[in-house]
């Protein structure tokens, strides 16, 4: 009884803050909406890094090639090309499986500091190569000039649509995402990232399974990378660099990398972070470099960690008191 | 109850910025990189911008300047966020700053629809005011090419230079540079300028010196980079001892101070073309001079002397217009009509593509008498335009500057290239 007046009172304060959200456009600033837009996009990114690091135990640097991926076969098709929707989109999202694959089949077959490695090599030749190859991609300079377009009779041109869109997106990858992690499959990718041996002993193909959450991870990191080159209107070597690596990384474990909310908490107080900050001060990458350490050490598991922790405390606190009261009657 | 609290903050704070933006104040934007790799670029640019503020004591015509910073870090997807931020939120009237090539092509097309006018003040893309230009970009500092068209005519045609071995950085403010300088070299009787790019940034550049070929006739190597490149290279070829056997020579940044400072004196001599020089005497420049040295304890560099031109050009069209700003078009048509000619570097004036025509100045390294070594001017190049002495119609006809383009032999360049019906004059420096 108690527990479905719980649950009750999550979905009301789910459906608040989804209805908040959804409505933002009517009630706040039009910078806010941008600012929400790209929380959008890097949380695309963060679910991608979210999905191998908290449930696969995987650290992988290389999910920034596919965000950067996507962006540059819609500015070549898109752009360049002039190719009509959703030519260029649904290219992308076959160049990021075709990538992933290839890359998840190599890099599958290591572990631990190996796969850190290897996935740090691979993001950094996606990189380099970008940044050098003029005569396609532009080298430094990349693809500019790229926009939004009116679809179905809806002017994505205009932010509050182009947010609509994007937040549309992002609940349906928060929905699949919610159910992959729920699924018998979730529970085998879990397992193997407690014991691949003894996972393997049970007969459960782990190599596979690895190299398909890799495929699944990046496919959210491309759809990222779509919204965000619409978004800024360019996409150039710097997307894909290991300084932004990192960074998401970080947002990752900020937010709590453990759970599943951990990502995109993360995204929505490091970019608010980022913002804020950097109009107060011209010195704001020490000040979030600082909250970014001192959440770590206080916080092994990031903000979603400390909520749990204060709740567990709090319930534990409830539950003495409860029973001290008891004793006295 | 805490929770609430807290709520509210967060609000406030998101409000806060819309709010800011009060009526009888003036908003300016300036966009640079204030981090990263051309940070020095930026803070440069800000102490020239800053003076210039400071000397109208941040009002005009009763209204306040406001001034709001955003950093770019250089990277393009943050510089198209700050400029959202800076448009959207902060509700700026002129957006200024810019420093790198890429940075201003990709700041300038997001602000095309926009409406506001675009003040870039070092960011040199030839582009940004010629192929990808709209009438609210203001240029009053200089594209790639400019300075470097008449440079490498003046080293083919009157120092007798025929070939020429070009290392240069790979991205668009260096392929600019180059293209100028080989447009200008072959022109003026030039043969061959072998090219080699090196990615950005590079630490050691042994193997690229070591295969420099000395036995092919190379008259001088031409350093194609800036900043900490520049100070890198020029200490390698030093150090390997290649100043005895080739002469050295730099593109418009290679040799600007205070870069110049921490390279060795070996290099004394050295030939460069830029848009200021160390010795200037005008009026103009020593009132300056002296200005900035008293504000910030050191010399104005180029980037500060664009920086606050720009900025008194943007504060005497906002002074024309009575501090009205509501029509943004207005601001751009008040920029181009401002009186200029009191500019340190010397006259300016706005020309077609609202881009700038000035001096260009030979410079050769020195050495003063404190011992430390600066770029003494050797000729001025009066009146020239972005366009060098070509028609613009001409110009655009030809690709765009790049890796490819323009060729690496004369005889490879198109013919209508070649000649021009008014070629420059070098009237010797301070005449």
């Amino acid at each position: 009884m108690k527990e479905a007046g719980k649950k009750g009172g999550r979905l009301l304060a789910g459906l608040l803050i989804v209805t908040a959200v959804a409505l933002l456009p009517l009630y706040a600033s039009p910078y806010t909406i941008t600012t929400f837009i790209r929380i959008i996009y890097f949380g695309f990114l963060a679910m991608s890094v979210g999905l191998l690091v908290g449930q696969g135990g995987m650290i992988s640097l290389t999910q920034t090639a596919f965000f950067g991926l996507t962006g540059y076969v819609v500015g070549l098709l898109g752009r360049e090309r002039r190719l009509p929707f959703p030519v260029p989109e649904l290219s992308g999202i076959a160049a990021v499986i075709v990538m992933a694959t290839i890359f998840a089949l190599v890099i599958m077959r290591t572990h631990k500091i190996v796969f850190l490695m290897i996935t740090l090599a691979l993001g950094q030749i996606c990189w380099s190569f970008a940044r050098q190859n003029t005569s396609l991609l532009h080298g430094w300079a990349g693809i500019r000039g790229i926009r939004p377009f009116p679809l179905v009779g809806i002017d994505f041109t205009q932010g509050s649509f182009f947010y609509w869109m994007s937040l549309a997106l992002f609940l349906a990858g928060l929905l699949i995402m919610w159910r992959i992690v729920r699924s018998p499959f979730g529970l085998v990718l879990k397992g193997i990232r407690e014991n691949p041996l003894r996972m393997r002993a049970l007969g459960y193909p782990v190599y596979w399974v690895r190299v398909m959450v890799f495929v699944i991870a990046a496919l959210y990191a491309g759809i990222g990378g779509i919204l965000a080159v619409y978004a800024t209107g360019i996409v150039t070597p710097t997307t894909m660099q290991l300084s932004r690596t990192i960074w998401i990384l970080l947002v990752v474990i900020l937010g709590g990398a453990n759970y599943f909310w951990g990502p995109v908490v993360g995204t929505v107080i490091a970019v608010w972070l980022d913002v804020i900050i950097s109009q107060v001060t011209p010195r704001y990458n020490t000040v979030i470099g600082v909250i970014f350490v001192a959440v770590v050490l206080l916080t092994p598991n990031g903000i979603m960690g400390l909520l749990d922790r204060t709740r567990h405390t709090f319930r534990a606190a409830t539950a003495r008191r409860r029973l001290e009261g008891g004793e006295r009657e | 109850m805490r929770k609430r609290v807290l709520c509210l903050m967060a609000c406030v704070m998101l409000f806060a910025g819309a709010l800011s933006a009060a009526p009888n104040t003036i908003n300016i934007g300036i966009l640079s990189a204030f981090t990263g790799v051309f940070s020095s670029f930026g803070e440069m640019q800000k102490e020239g911008a800053v003076l210039a503020l400071e000397e109208v004591n941040y009002s005009i015509a009763g209204k306040k300047l406001n001034v709001i910073y955003a950093d770019d870090q250089l990277d393009n997807e943050q510089a198209v966020t700050k400029a959202k931020q800076l448009v959207e939120q902060d509700k700026i009237d002129i957006l200024t700053g810019l420093v790198s090539g890429d940075e201003g092509l990709t700041v300038g097309d997001f602000m095309k629809d926009k409406k506001i006018p675009v003040v870039p003040m070092y960011s040199a893309s030839e582009d940004m005011t010629m192929r990808e230009w709209y009438p609210y970009i203001v240029r009053a500092t200089w594209t790639g090419a400019q300075p470097m068209d008449p440079f490498g005519y003046w080293l083919a045609k009157v120092k007798g230079f025929k070939k020429i071995y070009m290392i240069g950085e790979d991205y668009s403010y260096p392929y600019n540079q180059g293209g100028g300088f080989k447009r200008g070299f072959f022109r003026g009787g030039g043969v061959e300028v072998k090219t080699v790019w090196h990615p950005v940034p590079t630490s050691d550049y042994s193997s690229i010196i070591a295969s420099i070929p000395l036995d092919q006739g190379y008259d001088a190597v031409m350093y194609n980079g800036s900043g900490g490149d520049a100070v890198a290279f020029v200490k390698q070829f030093v150090e390997l001892g290649m100043h005895k056997k080739i002469t050295l020579i730099g593109q418009s940044n290679t040799f600007e101070k205070p870069d110049l400072d921490s390279m060795p004196k070996e290099i004394v001599g050295s030939y460069s073309a830029m848009l200021t020089t160390d010795d200037l005497s005008t009026p103009a420049w020593v009132k300056f001079r002296d200005a900035f040295a008293k504000r910030w304890g050191h010399n104005p560099s180029t980037a500060s002397e664009f920086a606050y031109d720009s900025m008194r050009m943007i504060l005497r069209a906002i002074a024309k217009l009575k501090g009205d700003v509501s029509d943004k078009a207005a601001i751009v048509k008040a920029m181009l009509s401002v009186d200029m000619s009191d500019s340190p570097r010397g006259p300016i004036k706005l020309g077609q593509y609202n881009a700038i025509i000035e001096n260009v100045y030979i410079r050769q390294i020195a050495l003063a008498k404190d011992g430390s070594m600066y770029n003494k001017g050797l000729f001025t190049v009066k009146n020239t335009s972005q366009f060098g002495p070509y028609d613009p119609t001409l110009y655009l006809s030809q690709p765009a500057d790049g890796r490819a383009y323009p060729p690496e032999t004369a005889s490879a360049l198109p013919a209508e290239m070649k000649q021009v019906s008014k070629e420059y004059q070098f009237v010797p420096f301070g005449q």
